[in-house]
């Protein structure tokens, strides 16, 4: 095996926008679970929810000739609407979520966004909405990305930059690279500001000890929720990103993406700002370079390739486990912070 | 906790209501839809429905399943005409029977998750894997294939009995229950882990096996027995006869867990753990061993469940059990988190709506429409139908 392509794999990994849509997810999650301590297990769900508002509301534009509501629409302004459904489905979902748990325990609130999320996806990939969500094969890339592309200021063509080369407009390119970086730029420093203001503190008293914030007359109720609408929100812009790289697929965004976006959050370190980040470079670069090792240094016989991906992902849920027992407050955390506890 | 809190006359009559008013609502409802034009194209959804099968990877789906079903012959104008009337083998009745069976080997899974809740406190993410193992240990043991462990080389084959192959599925999977409480939880309860850790633990544990599983017996599906199910048509519906043993077995199973839990010692004990561990310690209850039985049994149950379950629905796969999951702990939030005979009336509930549901919606909703039904009644009744009314805030 070639250690230097390994390394060259490794490093493309570190800044594709795989990377920097969990990132975004986790970031997300970050605002649900660090800051507010609320247990959502169904991220997985606001990420396809998104993805499905921003590709089925091009795809309608797309197939009404660019038109919408009469109106011709420029490129600019057919993503600006796509993301703005994908916000507001998002928004949607998290009210629908939120308004029968977040009064009660918090494993509550991780039963049924597990099983809200679960719905989601069952939803998608059933035939009878197979004209909208295109059922369990989903929706292709070509009928959404193609606004997004056209308004690469990269040429059209491979672009070579060190030893990493990637297309420079399409799928997986400089361009989605950079504009994924740029949005989880954007909600680390909104992070940043949120957990510094007023609101975040209430948040953050609600984490700690919420009948010590109620009985300071806050509605803890109302700040739950906004907390459970922006991470959501941030989850969902997280699916779009995703998507741009991908295609939507609702089997994509089951269950054990949740439980990925959980691994990273904790092993980067939940209720920090760069925890989310460090954490989606980490969980992707150390995934790929087991995979690759384990294929080159594990004899076929012992280790089958069609094996390396469960192989791989036990290794996943063992980190969970050990960082959840050992390290809760992952590489970044502050132990005094976070106490994950009984809510 | 005595016996009459656990059977709650009052809970029980309320149980009865809403399953009754259920059922009359589904009943007006598929009335209501086959008066509709279009119930043409609903009647072959049903029948596809019917047979048990999980909309999913059937590649080993079997011929024997309703193909003696008139609505299963594809062209929809023969079926056109009125639909009860039809047919001997009525939808309504034939999903009720499915639900019921659905739900009684989904009660002797959920069963465990609620003991284990209500002792532990703990949201056990895992108990889906307890499923699929006893399922798939028992095709482990009586398959004529060739079959291997992770890592090792060598191929081997058992060929067990089918019955001799569950039962030490079961011991087996039993085993694994105790070891899993020895060498994880128990240590995780010493050091203090709060519960939300623990349940975060069972989440990663749950990814760790479920894969495991898959890169053990791969992707595909297997089944545990090749014989054909003979089915009977008993009035208005029909049943096979795998599905009439597997029923009796669950009701046997859950008789025998709820005689142990009303009436030796110690069930009443593992009662009064989940009633209030401390005050059970200071009166002189084990509770850790308590604990360590209930996981046993909540893992033998589960992996029972998972057997009959396979055997129901002629098959069964790694993600077996993490696909019904999310069934079990609606099943058991329906009947109230930590009520053992809660867990049972929300599994049947569950069982009913998922497979009534497909009388109007399409069967690849049903699993949907079970969960649709956990997030509405925990909306206007968070405690479950069996729950005692408390702050659960």
């Amino acid at each position: 095996m070639d250690f230097s392509d390994l390394l060259i794999d490794a490093g493309r990994e570190m800044f594709a926008p795989t990377t920097a849509a969990f990132a975004l997810a986790a970031i997300g999650l970050n605002f649900h679970f660090g800051m507010t301590g609320l247990l959502n297990m169904g991220h997985a769900g606001f990420m396809l929810l998104g993805m499905y508002g921003y590709a089925i509301t091009i795809r309608e534009i797309d197939a009404n000739d660019g038109m919408f509501l009469g109106i011709e629409m420029a490129a600019g302004a057919q993503i600006a609407l796509g993301v703005l459904v994908a916000i507001l489905v998002a928004i949607a979902f998290g009210l629908l979520l939120g308004w029968p748990t977040l009064k009660l325990r918090g494993d509550y609130l991780a039963i049924v966004t597990i099983a809200a999320a679960e719905m989601v996806r069952f939803v998608g990939r059933s035939q009878s909405l197979k004209s909208l969500t295109g059922a369990s094969t989903g929706i292709r890339g070509k009928d959404y990305k193609r606004p997004f592309e056209s308004l690469s200021p990269f040429p059209d063509r491979q672009i070579e930059l060190g030893p990493f080369t990637l297309h420079g407009s399409q799928s997986t390119s400089w361009w989605l690279v950079l504009v994924a970086w740029s949005a989880v730029f954007l909600a680390a420093l909104l992070f940043w500001r949120l957990a510094r203001s007023p609101w975040g503190r209430v948040l953050k008293g609600i984490r700690e000890d919420e009948d010590a914030v109620r009985s300071l007359g806050k509605n803890v109720y109302a700040y739950k929720m906004q907390a459970l609408v922006l991470g959501g929100v941030i989850g969902a812009l997280g699916g779009v990103l995703w998507s741009f790289g991908n295609s939507v697929a609702p089997d994509s965004m089951g269950r054990p993406t949740t439980f990925w976006i959980w691994t990273l959050l904790l092993l980067g370190g939940a209720a920090t700002v760069f925890g989310p980040i460090l954490g989606s470079i980490l969980f992707w670069t150390s995934l790929l370079v087991v995979r690759a090792l384990a294929n080159g240094l594990i004899p076929d016989t012992v280790l089958h390739p069609t094996e390396l991906e469960p192989f791989s992902l036990v290794l996943v849920g063992v980190t969970l486990m050990l960082l959840v027992i050992f390290r809760p407050q992952g590489i970044l955390g502050d132990r005094r912070e976070l106490a994950i506890n009984d809510r | 906790m005595t016996v009459r809190t656990a059977l709650d006359t009052r809970a029980l009559v309320r149980a009865g209501v809403i399953l009754v008013v259920t059922a009359l609502a589904f009943t007006l409802y598929s009335a209501w839809s086959a008066a509709q034009p279009d119930a043409a194209d609903r009647t072959f959804t049903v029948a596809e429905a019917s047979t048990g099968f999980v909309p999913m990877t059937d590649d080993g789906a079997p011929a024997d399943d309703a193909v003696d079903d008139p609505a299963l012959i594809d062209d929809g104008d023969e079926i056109a005409a009125p639909v009860a009337s039809s047919r001997a083998t009525n939808q309504l009745a034939q999903s009720i029977v499915n639900g019921l069976a659905f739900g009684l080997l989904l009660a002797l899974a959920s069963v465990g998750l609620s003991l284990i809740y209500g002792t532990t406190g703990l949201s056990n993410f895992a108990h889906g894997e307890q499923v699929s193992l006893g399922a798939l240990l028992t095709y482990f043991f009586a398959t004529q294939e060739m079959v291997s462990l992770p890592l090792l080389p060598w191929e081997f084959n058992f060929g067990f009995p089918l019955v001799l192959s569950a039962i030490l599925a079961v011991i087996l999977a039993a085993g694994f229950g105790w070891l899993q409480d020895r060498f994880l939880w128990k240590p995780l309860r010493k050091r203090r882990v709060g519960i939300t850790q623990q349940m975060i633990v069972s989440i990663g544990l749950a990814l760790a096996l479920v894969n495991l599983l898959q890169w053990w017996i791969g992707g595909r599906k297997v089944r545990l027995s090749i014989a054909i199910d003979k089915r009977h048509q008993v009035g208005p519906f029909q049943i096979g006869n795998q599905t009439l043993i597997s029923m009796a077995i669950a009701i046997a199973c859950i008789l025998a867990v709820s005689a142990f839990l009303l009436y030796t010692r110690l069930g009443r004990a593992t009662r009064a753990v989940s009633d209030n561990p401390s005050l059970a310690a200071a009166s002189g209850i084990k509770v850790d061993g308590i604990v360590r039985l209930v996981w046993v049994l909540a893992a033998a149950l589960a992996a029972v469940g998972g057997i009959l379950l396979a055997l129901y629905e002629q098959g069964s796969s790694f993600d077996a059990g993490s696909r019904m999951l999310l069934l079990m702990f609606a099943a058991v939030t329906l009947g109230g988190l930590g009520q053992p005979f809660g867990a049972l009336v929300g599994s049947i509930v569950i069982g009913l709506v998922s497979e009534v549901s497909t009388v109007w919606l399409p069967p690849d909703l049903k699993y949907a429409s079970a969960l649709g039904i956990l997030i509405l009644v925990l909306l206007f009744r968070p405690q479950g139908i069996l729950g005692r009314a408390e702050r659960v805030g």
